[in-house]
């Protein structure tokens, strides 16, 4: 039997006493997206970042394809597409891609640099520092590099934020390719409406715990969005 | 290594287009070596031959933390520090990359202060320049490995101007012991002080270790 994309088992996670995560039980098979929606200081980008090995559990387990998220292998298998783009902007948009290309040990990292650029139409500006980008073009380039070693998991934290709406539709589509692709996607957003467009599943966090989960159906826009508030009614 | 080799071009390509912290530290140094000039007593070549070694790398430390601190605030810009830390590799060779990057920077800068410093306080450093370099470099070295792990420990802290010297400076003392006794013999005798050496080789090669190591542990949150 082919082990879960990702499968969190009792998982918690402290910072010194405040505690972020507890309890934590959920597995997902390949090809889903999952949204983690719940309100501010929910634990919803702990959880993601836990996913990504940035940080390892205080207790429980948490696996991506049957290993550890935490090992070097598994780190390989995961994109990350944050609200920040972990780009340098002093590097011009081509150089940000080949940099990571060189750090993921790709075989021809310019070749990869200059597809993922025109898949996310920046040929034009590949030779411009990322410094000098809008919202909209830095995002479309931290997707790119977030994709530049092929993952299977990607995870995406708020990755609307600051984006105009045009800029928003493209990515938009960018998820739905994701997904065409079969990739397993994880996202984490207070966009509820769009986040139940694009899920098979669905989280509700609140207070470091799983205070509602669809995992049996796609979730309905209004079902979550009730969930949701409902979380943050508890909040206040 | 291929880790090893991006973080290193990386760093040192970002360094070429904005030359901020070699500016910044070569400016520093420079103030140092002026204020020392006008405050000590009987002017700058009153018995200089055993006062200049502690002074020389006084400047250099102090240029180093700020390179260091540098350094890794470039990485908090945009959140790029978790991009290095999701990488499937050890991250050792970060570290690696990192440190050399610094130590690269830092021998640019020890190198045009050293010079200042032989003329300001009249000290003849050209005939004694090959051992003085492998000196320099040997304690650059446990420098720069102290200070890029601990640097990376500081950058996600409140306080982490303060808190990098505190954290790097006790561990440095073997080091500074080496490389000032090994300056100072230099400077007195032209000879190098293969015991001071020793000392130099040994700490470099602990703390290179234990950083490499210690690394993978300072990225996680």
């Amino acid at each position: 039997m082919r082990a879960p994309a990702i499968a969190a088992s009792n998982l918690e996670k402290r910072f010194g006493r405040a505690v972020a995560l507890r309890g934590i039980d959920f597995a997902i098979p390949d090809g889903t997206s999952l949204a983690v929606v719940g309100p501010n200081g929910a634990g919803k980008s702990t959880l993601l970042r836990l996913i990504a090995g940035l940080a390892r559990p205080t207790a429980g387990t948490l696996q991506i394809g049957g290993d550890d998220s935490h090992r070097r292998a598994t780190r390989g298998r995961i994109g990350y597409i944050g609200h920040a783009t972990l780009l340098y902007p002093a590097l011009t948009a081509r150089e940000n891609l080949i940099f990571a290309a060189r750090c993921y040990g790709l075989p021809d990292p310019a070749d990869r640099a200059d597809a993922l650029l025109a898949d996310e139409g920046l040929a034009p500006v590949a030779d411009r520092a990322a410094g000098g980008f809008s919202r909209g073009m830095a995002q479309r380039l931290a997707i790119a590099r977030g994709l530049v070693h092929d993952p299977n998991v990607v995870l995406l934290d708020e990755p609307f934020t600051g984006l105009d709406r045009n800029a928003a539709e493209r990515f938009t589509k960018r998820i739905e390719g994701m997904r065409r692709d079969g990739r397993t996607l994880v996202l984490v957003s207070h966009d509820v409406r769009f986040a139940a467009q694009v899920a098979d599943a669905a989280i509700v966090l609140h207070d470091g715990r799983i205070a509602q989960a669809f995992f049996d159906a796609a979730p309905d826009a209004s079902e979550l969005e009730h969930a949701y508030l409902a979380a943050g009614e508890a909040r206040q | 290594m291929n880790v090893f080799l991006a973080v290193l071009w990386k760093d040192l390509l970002t360094e070429w287009r904005s030359r901020d912290r070699a500016v910044a530290m070569l400016l520093f140094s420079l103030l140092v070596v002026v204020v020392f000039h006008f405050s000590l007593p009987g002017g700058a070549t009153s018995k200089m031959e055993t006062t200049a070694p502690g002074l020389l790398w006084i400047a250099y430390v102090f240029a180093s933390i700020l390179g260091f601190n540098r350094a890794f605030s470039m990485e908090l810009e945009n959140d790029a520090l978790s991009g290095i830390a999701l990488l499937p590799t050890d991250r050792g060779w970060v570290f690696l990359g990192k440190a050399t990057a610094n130590l690269v920077i830092l021998g640019f800068v020890q190198t045009i202060i050293a010079a200042i410093f032989g003329l300001v306080f009249e000290l003849a450093l050209l005939p004694i320049a090959a051992p003085l370099a492998l000196v320099v470099l040997l304690g650059s070295l446990g420098l720069c490995s102290v200070g890029t792990l601990f640097a990376a420990v500081a950058v996600r802290t409140r306080f982490r101007e303060v808190m990098l010297p505190l954290l790097m400076l006790p561990l440095l003392i073997p080091v500074l012991l080496g490389a000032v006794r090994a300056t100072s013999s230099l400077l007195a005798t032209g000879e190098l002080d293969f015991a001071a050496v020793q000392l130099l080789l040994v700490s470099d090669a602990i703390y290179l270790i234990i950083s490499f190591i210690g690394f993978d542990y300072v990225l996680d949150e």
